[in-house]
């Protein structure tokens, strides 16, 4: 009897901690909804809408004056720009321009943070030195550029107390790519130096120590102890750096409008001036996009390396 | 790690040569702004006339002088860009900093089926570089009539996926039994969320909130592309635009690099000081 009273009850006490616990997740879900709510709507507007907007209108023709309504064409566009010999050029420019740029900054971040860490003194106020340059917005940094880098500016005038030729710089077709690539380094080798110091620094003190007792040189200790230990940071640095110098802009409107020659039209600036300068906004579109798939592809290697890194850490 | 290592160095004998290294590197880099700075503190024809000989007189004024910052914002306005861009930076950073607390909580304490994919669809859209997007959402917005309004300028920046991924990370290094005993005493979420985890995360927060309004303060692209008139300009735009029109006035444009370089050194360094050091991306933890 009792046996029996205690079952039932123990089956209600189980089936209503299962509807509480039911309960529970639900207001869980509701909550996570909720909150979750306002980012999904500003990715949606943000985000999502002007992409699909211009791949809609990267489908289109419009004709000039606006009176006649854009028609239909289809992949029309994309046939245009990627037969347009100046688009190839500029897109083999912005994949070279990357290609230098970015193995240059990372490698001479590295250099600089691995100085760093060595055994020196006053190191805080060398690291803040370095890193003041980020702290110039960009178009900050690229006004004192140009003076610096001006026919008779400083940046000659120190070249001819060299006994060197004065140079063009941001004038020359030659040189104008360089200019811009030494205005960014200047802004990007603090900036990733402050994230590879991290990384240096998350290398556990007796590895380097077991090394010295190996008597291991400097240069046998960084190749084969230091950077494969922070291989995944110096990655996930290289893809930031990648993603960022893809759509430089600033200093290109500013200095050099994309020339002298088209040596500085670069992805991004040829979209901005495709579609506002020459005002063909379906054109322009075309060139969002190919940008757009890119960026994508760089965006994702970029976030599988930040998680990687993140789950390593934690365990 | 960075205590142990300081113990270490003090006990190994300080290395001269590589200290000379790193001086003359740190040099090098300083020397452009050092310039920059001095040039906004002198005369303005003086930069002109000392700049194509190479001396000391480069970066030594024969006087110091503020008309450069007098002439750009008496005469230039500079002072309405400034307000503009503070008034946007400051409105970015309350909603993008509430945005990622509740999207960080959501994605990082409640659970829910599929919160995973969530999280990198998130993660990945706004780590898209905003530029790349900028062109066309910029004629959407023009479409909505946001051309020329402060919400057409504060909108883009409020959703900042580095901000989202920081606050997460910092929410999931929370002891999961502050919630769970929270909610026996009958707690909700939100109130689980602002009283306890808003509370314990000051440091994330303040990244965070670094992170936006450097974002916000800095941008250049957007506002240029948004914003045609000349009251509601943002400072840089400003600043680009005074560079436009007279790039040999160098003093002027330099006093107005320095004051926009100013705000998000101060910001840094002040938290910093208060808050512990400012991590850029998510090396924290």
């Amino acid at each position: 009897m009792e046996g029996i009273v205690l079952t039932v009850h123990s089956g209600i006490k189980e089936s209503s901690k299962r509807r509480r616990h039911f309960l529970a997740k639900k207001t869980e879900y509701f909550w996570a909804l909720t909150f979750l709510l306002p980012t999904l709507l500003a990715l949606i507007v943000l985000r999502i809408t002007p992409m699909i907007s211009a791949i809609y209108s990267s489908f289109f023709i419009a004709y000039p004056g606006g009176i006649r309504p854009a028609i239909f064409s289809g992949l029309e566009n994309y046939r245009t720009v990627l037969s347009d010999s100046d688009f190839i050029a500029t897109v083999e420019r912005t994949f070279l321009f990357n290609l230098v740029i970015n193995p240059l900054q990372i490698s001479l971040s590295l250099l600089v943070s691995v100085l760093m860490v060595q055994r020196i003194r006053f190191e805080g106020l060398w690291r803040t030195l370095i890193f003041i340059p980020v702290l110039i917005p960009i178009v900050g940094s690229s006004i004192t550029w140009q003076a610096i880098l001006q026919p008779d500016g400083p940046f000659n005038s120190l070249l001819v107390t060299l006994g060197l030729k004065p140079q063009l710089f941001l004038n020359s077709p030659q040189q104008s790519l360089q200019s811009i690539t030494l205005i960014a380094s200047w802004i990007g080798i603090g900036y990733w130096m402050m994230f590879l110091i991290a990384g240096l620094r998350s290398v556990p003190s007796e590895i380097y120590e077991a090394a010295e007792i190996d008597r291991a040189g400097p240069i046998r200790v960084f190749f084969k102890i230091t950077l494969p230990l922070i291989k995944r940071q110096l990655l996930f640095v290289l893809v930031a750096d990648i993603v960022a110098n893809f759509v430089l802009f600033a200093p290109i409107q500013l200095l050099t409008a994309g020339g002298p020659e088209s040596s500085t039209t670069l992805l991004i600036f040829d979209a901005y001036r495709t579609t506002y300068g020459y005002g063909s906004r379906n054109l322009g579109a075309t060139k969002v996009v190919i940008l757009s798939i890119i960026m994508i592809c760089f965006v994702a290697l970029q976030f599988s390396f930040l998680r990687e890194k993140k789950v390593k850490e934690i365990e | 790690m960075r205590i142990r290592n300081r113990s270490e160095q003090k006990r190994f004998r300080t290395n001269w040569s590589t200290t000379i290294c790193a001086a003359l590197l740190a040099f090098m880099f300083i020397i452009p702004a050092i310039w920059l700075f001095v040039g906004s503190i002198r005369p303005n024809n003086e930069i002109l006339a000392t700049m194509s000989t190479f001396g000391w007189d480069l970066i030594i004024p024969s006087r110091l002088t503020f008309e450069n910052y007098y002439h750009l914002f008496a005469d230039l306005g500079f002072g309405a860009a400034l307000w503009t861009s503070f008034f946007t930076s400051g409105v970015t950073v309350l909603v993008g900093l509430f945005l990622a607390l509740l999207a960080a909580y959501a994605l990082g304490v409640l659970n829910f089926p599929g919160r995973s994919i969530v999280f990198s669809f998130v993660v990945i859209s706004f780590m898209m570089p905003f530029e790349a997007i900028a062109i066309p959402l910029s004629q959407v917005f023009t479409k909505w009539g946001l051309a020329n309004t402060y919400l057409g300028l504060i909108l883009p920046g409020i959703a900042n996926g580095l901000a989202i991924f920081n606050l997460r990370q910092y929410f999931m290094g929370i002891p999961k039994s502050f919630r769970e005993s929270a909610k026996l005493d009958g707690a909700s979420e939100p109130m689980i969320l602002f009283k306890i985890y808003l509370r314990l995360s000051t440091p994330g927060l303040i990244n965070s909130a670094l992170l936006i309004f450097v974002g916000s303060w800095t941008a250049y692209l957007w506002p240029l592309l948004i914003v045609s008139e000349n009251h509601l300009q943002v400072a840089p735009v400003a600043l680009a635009r005074a560079f436009g029109e007279h790039a040999s006035s160098y003093g002027q444009n330099f006093a107005g690099s320095v004051i926009l370089s100013l705000v998000p050194a101060v910001a840094i360094f002040a938290l910093q000081r208060h808050f512990g050091r400012f991590e850029w991306g998510s090396e924290e933890k």
